[in-house]
């Protein structure tokens, strides 16, 4: 089984947004809806700034509480650890939508809840997810957390990695490495 | 990944392939009326969202474009795509493009338009360009182009006899930087910028918003660097994405560069942190420009910039101890002030000094190969007057001055201006001074658009003939000068739609119209193209089947240790002190030039790019306006706070000559300087064709009413406008 | 100083959340009072256990009511589905961790076992009423097992008192549900919703006054269990004790639910004023028929408290997906 996770190196962000727009062409997402989303943070006074870019997305979390929320299954664990959302038995109570901490979900213009899939339909074809694929900064990598040479398995054994809200205790699988090098602003 | 890498390749390969345009995939008869998913065809071509040109590889199903993905052997694009490039399917399916050939029936710019068949519109331009050249001659047409179109209207230009055609990538882009770098180098740094940002340990930006701007392989290269730790000084006045990531942030004064330019190349003279061996062997002038360096101290320079002194030595000294694999990037959109030339002079002399061009994470050399050139005809285009496209500038470019076009057509002189082709540029929005563009074409007694959009120059034609999309036409090859020599295809990954054209099929009707045939020797592009192929002893179906041919015995990126390289300059080696310059009277060191600061109580207007948009062509495709609907005005948080101005309200700039913008948000911010206010370049249409563009956000370029000349290179000076923020919307 | 700007964002879950609204609402306030009616009314069922059902059964009209409450409640959360037709899917399966699963499954039991209970309390002499002959013997049963269903009901509006809460509280990405005394404040004020919709139906004197007495205590806990809630959440973590500003903020954004809240605090302590001036003007007893002046002070004093319920509920509803988790 493998363990799909995604890494993502905030200094390797440029903010290009590729990512965003890829996503939504990739899975056909709605005009005015999006799976993944960058946030752009600075904090402090002129001129003694800090930025940090960061790209979110479903955790695909290992305690997902909006799979815990569905009350027709219609939000469930894939067979390779994704947490997927099958469209024809959701009924679009949006229970899952308020159980994610993450914001990750969404309400698809045609009633059901949809969020990121982590292009399960890519993965089928050997492919990497849209987003990671085309990101300029390659501040996205994906793959298999079980696998101990895959380059995730490295970068998080290596750095610090982080999550999202960890006291949520949604164990997500979507890792943070925010800072590499000593010294800098 | 890299066996997904490889797999998607080999699916490209197997089902890419121009033949497959628009053939739907094969429906099952026995599916028992079910339609069975139609399998995806993956078809290469180039974009043209931007001038980057990165390969792209078209997902089309069912006659339809649902993805576009870069092309892994493309060296612009490294199988990514940048947030306009995946937007090209907006283009494609706006509603609002232009859909057949229009004539304004009203006065000139009233946009009265009734449709046209392609005959009725060509036959209109050809019989008004008749009349044009018997009246004042063929030169009395002039061309204003910009992107690949250029290359067939350029070619019928000159074939009707007229060699004033002009792109605002020379005046208003990176014009001074290719100056700049030819008199110091004997070569520009090329389009794209031969930079090896990947290797680099120091990167210097100077206003250069990479992130922001969002060409492709350059930021893929520069988030390498940045990834690997290279250390970032970023020299801007806002604290861009780019600065964000930099270890120096250094908020300068606009218009200030050259004063940090010089107290660097001072003290890196003074302090001997030059690159001793690579100076005395490649450069010419160095004690001369010792000399003349001498007094930009970086006391001198603190006054000037508002940057500390010492962070001006401690950058310097950053720049120093990581020579050679340092990179100034030079900049490509320079038309900043009216020094140009010299502050990019000042850009390369540092580079010189530190010995990074043709060395490793500097900039890299030109491939070694050259194709011979393949016109579209081997016709001799006709003799005529001398041209005008260049004005009075000595080291004006090639491509011509958009102004100087713009001036004659005002002042006649030195003859009249009659006739304007727009092609692939939006005079209002690129050009400065929208109000002496306007005064231009009334003098005009024809004005063509060739466009695929009803943006705010094409509502000013008599003509508008629609182009065809970039994923729908041929094109000429791309000539990609990367690290190798390569060749990109654009080919159609789908029909036309509606009533459009490829550019070549436009150029080529209207020469036939104009009894030019004889210039038009080919039926069709593709018929030229695979002619040109061969001539380049290139594979045409290879070509077509990945996208990407390239040259990899081309690549030469460094100069070797002790080789002895020759510069194309005069001397054969980097001129430091430029005779040239002093040839034709200019400073051959560049001197600081104060510029005019606003008064009290006023900002100056600085602009700059959006990941998401291009100029003002993207502003109303639908995939892109979704993620940015309209820019907004960036005000320092203090400022704000003192003139009562919230985050999000709507206010009004209002430029030094009383031009009003449209009403525009504020963005209260930390993240500028208090003596300037920033906006996004492009947006705020003013045509009402554009359902989401319409008068969606401020127009810098209604703002910039004045501007400045470098008299060098005829660059322009767009960021000498002052505004004041008001609140009355 | 922070500034953030993100692309990429949903408006349902930016720059708050949206995803529930006032259909909720409607449908937590009138499934809290039917769960508040079932109770009182099985407790004045209950309450003496030798009588004979008819006589005691005053309140005849209070199943009605909790049916009527929830039949029509319910569907207001049908009206929210993004995909209505699919909500077949809810009754192909039971998913003990969504509180939507309980909610499914529990509405429909409570519909049923408040069937019975309608049945049972229909008098003798009105079953003819019922077309059917089946019904009849339907009624004749239950009115036989009246005890056995009132007690079953009971459990069962407790159940749905309950369930209103959890569902809010279940969510732990919202730190203004995400706590254990919502489900009892909930509660609370489902019965004391229920105690006073008895008092406005009910026409005997006795069970007016009754339930105004029982009320009075459902008041005060009430209003104890509120102070409870805010107290627990502003003695909590960062992103709780935020969760309650918009109730203790007077800027013009939130200022609603200051208002909310501040009209809770005088509706409930009037009913409870009200009353306590009916109490001590009876002094612990009836004497034969109110006066219309009564019996509207009476029913005043009830419908500030079903107002009360409802504001808590919209308010709590709304408010709490103004802050959310992450934004910490
Ligand atoms: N997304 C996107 N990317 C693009 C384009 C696009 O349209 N969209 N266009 C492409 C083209 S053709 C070009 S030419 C480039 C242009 O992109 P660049 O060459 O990077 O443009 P600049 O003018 O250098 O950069 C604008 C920045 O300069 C800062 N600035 C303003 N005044 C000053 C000053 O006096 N000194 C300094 N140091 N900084 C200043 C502004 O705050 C802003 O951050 O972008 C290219 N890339
Ligand atoms: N104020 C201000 N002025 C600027 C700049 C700035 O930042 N601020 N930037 C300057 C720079 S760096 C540059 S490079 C120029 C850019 O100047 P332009 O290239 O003129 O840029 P756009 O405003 O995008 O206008 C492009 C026009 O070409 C059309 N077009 C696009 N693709 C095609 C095509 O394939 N075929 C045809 N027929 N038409 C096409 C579009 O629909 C649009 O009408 O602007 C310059 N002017
Ligand atoms: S991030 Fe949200 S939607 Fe994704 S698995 Fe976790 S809880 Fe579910
Ligand atoms: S909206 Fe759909 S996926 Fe989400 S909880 Fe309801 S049924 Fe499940
Ligand atoms: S993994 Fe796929 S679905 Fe998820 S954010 Fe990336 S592109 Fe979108
Ligand atoms: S594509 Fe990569 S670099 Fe660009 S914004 Fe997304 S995560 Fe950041
Ligand atoms: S940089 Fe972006 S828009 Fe420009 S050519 Fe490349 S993909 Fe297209
Ligand atoms: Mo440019």
């Amino acid at each position: 089984m493998p363990k799909y996770v995604m890494v993502i190196d905030v200094e390797k962000c440029i903010g290009c947004m590729a990512c965003v727009i890829a996503c939504k062409k990739e899975n056909n997402v709605p005009p005015e809806h999006y799976r993944t989303r960058v946030v752009e943070e600075v904090r402090g006074e002129f001129p003694h700034l800090r930025m940090e870019l960061r790209s979110e997305l479903c955790n695909h979390c290992e305690y997902a509480p909006c799979i815990d929320a569905c009350p027709t299954r219609a939000s469930y664990r894939a067979k390779d650890g994704t947490v997927q959302i099958d469209k024809v038995k959701c009924i679009g109570c949006k229970a899952c939508i308020l159980a994610c901490p993450y914001d990750a979900r969404y309400s698809h213009p045609d009633g059901y809840a949809d969020k990121c899939s982590f292009c399960d339909h890519r993965l089928k074809e050997g492919k990497t997810p849209a987003c990671v694929e085309t990101c300029l900064g390659k501040s996205r990598i994906f793959g298999d957390l079980e696998d101990p040479k895959s380059e995730v398995s490295e970068l998080i054994k290596k750095y610090d990695a982080s999550v999202r809200l960890e006291f949520a205790g949604t164990r997500p699988r979507v890792f943070y490495i925010k800072k590499k090098f000593a010294g800098g602003m | 990944m890299n066996i997904t890498r490889r797999d998607f390749l080999k699916i490209a390969a197997v089902t890419g392939g121009a033949v497959a345009v628009g053939t739907p995939a094969v429906k099952s008869v026995l599916a028992l009326g079910k339609k069975p998913a139609p399998l995806p065809q993956y078809i290469p071509t180039t974009c043209e969202m931007c001038f980057w040109r990165c390969g792209v590889i078209a997902k089309v199903i069912d006659g339809k474009v649902v993805k576009l993905e870069g092309n892994p052997i493309h060296p612009n694009s490294r199988g990514k795509l940048c947030a306009r490039g995946h937007g090209g399917i907006g283009l494609l399916y706006d509603p609002d493009r232009l859909k057949t050939p229009l004539i304004n029936t009203g006065s000139r710019g009233e946009a009265k338009f009734k449709k046209a068949s392609w005959d009725e519109a060509l036959g209109y331009v050809a019989e008004k360009m008749v009349k044009i050249k018997e009246k004042y001659g063929a030169e009395s047409m002039a061309l204003l182009t910009h992107g690949t179109i250029s290359t067939y209207f350029m070619h019928l230009l000159q074939a009707y006899g007229s060699p004033n055609f002009a792109m605002p990538s020379f005046a208003l882009c990176r014009g001074a930087r290719g100056v700049a770098f030819e008199l110091t180098f004997g070569e520009d740094v090329g389009n794209p910028e031969r930079l090896d940002l990947q290797n680099s340990k120091a990167v210097v930006l100077i206003g250069s918003h990479l992130g922001e701007n969002a060409h492709n392989s350059q930021c893929q290269e520069f988030a390498e660097a940045v990834g690997k730790g290279a250390t970032l000084i970023v020299l801007d006045p806002r604290f861009s994405t780019a600065a964000g990531k930099a270890k120096y942030w250094l908020p300068i004064r606009p218009a200030t560069d050259l004063a940090i330019l010089l107290a660097w190349i001072n003290l890196i003279i003074s302090e001997g942190l030059y690159d001793k061996e690579y100076v005395a062997k490649y450069t010419s002038g160095f004690s001369e420009l010792m000399q003349a360096v001498k007094d930009y101290t970086p006391e001198w320079a603190e006054r000037e910039t508002d940057i500390p002194a010492s962070l001006i030595v401690e950058t310097g000294r950053v720049l120093g101890k990581n020579k050679p694999h340092v990179l100034i990037h030079p900049g490509r959109h320079t038309a900043w002030y009216s020094d140009n030339v010299q502050r990019q002079r000042a850009v390369a002399i540092l580079t010189a000094l530190l010995g990074a061009y043709g060395r490793p994470g500097g900039i890299y050399l030109n491939p070694k190969k050259k194709l011979e050139p393949v016109f579209l005809s081997d016709e001799d285009y006709p003799d005529h007057k001398p041209e005008l496209n260049k004005g009075n500038y000595p080291f004006a470019g090639d491509e011509g001055i958009t102004h100087a076009i713009v001036k004659s057509t005002i002042t006649e002189q030195p003859y009249p201006i009659k006739g304007w082709f727009i092609t692939g540029c939006n005079i209002m929005k690129a050009m400065p001074n929208q109000k002496e563009t306007l005064q231009a074409i009334q003098k005009l007694d024809l004005l063509v658009a060739v466009d695929m959009m009803p943006y705010d120059g094409v509502m000013l034609a008599d003509v508008v003939l629609p182009e065809s999309t970039y994923l729908e036409r041929h094109d000429d090859f791309f000539v990609v000068k990367e690290r190798a020599l390569g060749i990109s295809i654009r080919q159609p990954v789908v029909q036309p739609m509606y009533d459009t054209k490829p550019g070549w099929w436009i150029a080529k009707e209207l020469g036939k119209k104009l009894g030019l045939e004889k210039y038009f020797p080919w039926n069709t592009f593709e018929e030229f193209l695979k002619k040109k192929a061969e001539i380049w002893g290139i594979n045409y179906s290879e070509l077509s089947k990945n996208g990407y041919i390239n040259f990899p015995e081309s690549e030469k990126p460094y100069i070797l240790p002790g080789e002895d390289f020759k510069f194309k300059t005069p001397s054969g080696k980097i001129e430091l002190v430029s005779k040239e310059l002093k040839e034709h009277g200019f400073d051959p060191v560049p001197k600081y030039t104060k510029h005019e600061q606003p008064p009290e109580g006023w900002f100056r207007l600085i602009y700059g790019r959006a990941q998401v948009h291009t100029f003002s062509r993207t502003t109303n495709n639908p995939s892109l306006w979704e993620l940015m609907e309209e820019n907004v005005a960036w005000i320092n948080a203090r400022v704000a706070k003192r003139i009562g101005i919230k985050n999000g309200d709507y206010v009004v700039l209002i430029n030094q000559d009383g031009i009003k913008s449209n009403k525009v948000r504020a963005k209260v911010t930390e993240r500028i300087r208090s003596d300037c206010i920033y906006i996004v370049h492009g947006f705020g249409s003013t045509s009402k064709l554009l359902k989401k563009a319409y008068l969606r956000g401020a127009d810098d370029q209604q703002l910039i009413s004045k501007y400045a000349i470098d008299p060098i290179s005829g660059s322009v000076g767009m960021r000498v406008n002052f505004v004041k923020v008001s609140k009355e919307v | 100083m922070i500034e953030i700007s993100i692309t990429g964002t949903n408006a349902i879950t930016f720059p708050y959340l949206e995803v529930w609204d006032w259909r909720i609402v409607v449908y937590l306030f009138l499934g809290g009072l039917s769960a508040g009616t079932l109770v009182m009314c099985s407790i004045a069922n209950l309450r003496i256990p030798k009588q004979p059902v008819e006589e005691l059964a005053q309140c005849f009209k209070a199943p009605f009511i909790a049916f009527v409450s929830l039949a029509i409640g319910a569907p207001f959360i049908l009206l929210d589905l993004g995909r209505p037709f699919n909500s077949f899917w809810l009754f192909l399966t039971f998913q003990p961790l969504s509180l939507m699963s309980w909610g499914a499954w529990g509405v429909a039991a409570v519909l049923l076992g408040n069937v019975f209970y309608m049945f049972a309390v229909i008098p003798p002499d009105k079953r003819n009423l019922l077309k059917f002959a089946f019904f009849v013997k339907v009624a004749q049963w239950a009115a036989s097992k009246m005890r056995t269903i009132a007690k079953i009901n009971f459990a069962l509006g407790i159940f749905l008192g309950i369930y209103t809460g959890v569902l809010l509280s279940s969510f732990s990405a919202i730190p203004l549900w995400n706590n254990a005394t919502l489900p009892i404040l909930f509660l609370v004020s489902a019965l004391s919703s229920g105690a006073a919709m008895i008092v406005i139906i009910a026409h005997k004197p006795e069970i007016k006054f009754l339930f105004t007495k029982i009320d009075i205590w459902l008041i005060v806990a009430e209003l104890v269990v509120i102070l409870l809630f805010f107290y627990g959440l502003y003695t909590s973590t960062a992103p709780y004790k935020k969760a309650i500003e918009p109730f203790f903020s007077l800027t013009s954004e939130h200022f609603i639910f200051s208002m909310a809240l501040i009209a809770i605090f005088l509706l409930l302590p009037l009913a409870l004023r009200i009353k306590l001036g009916e109490l001590k003007e009876f002094e612990g007893e009836v004497h034969g028929e109110f006066t219309k002046h009564q019996i509207f002070r009476m029913n005043f004093a009830a419908i500030l408290v079903l107002t009360g319920t409802l504001i808590l509920r919209a308010a709590i509803v709304y408010a709490g997906q103004l802050t959310k988790l992450s934004s910490y």
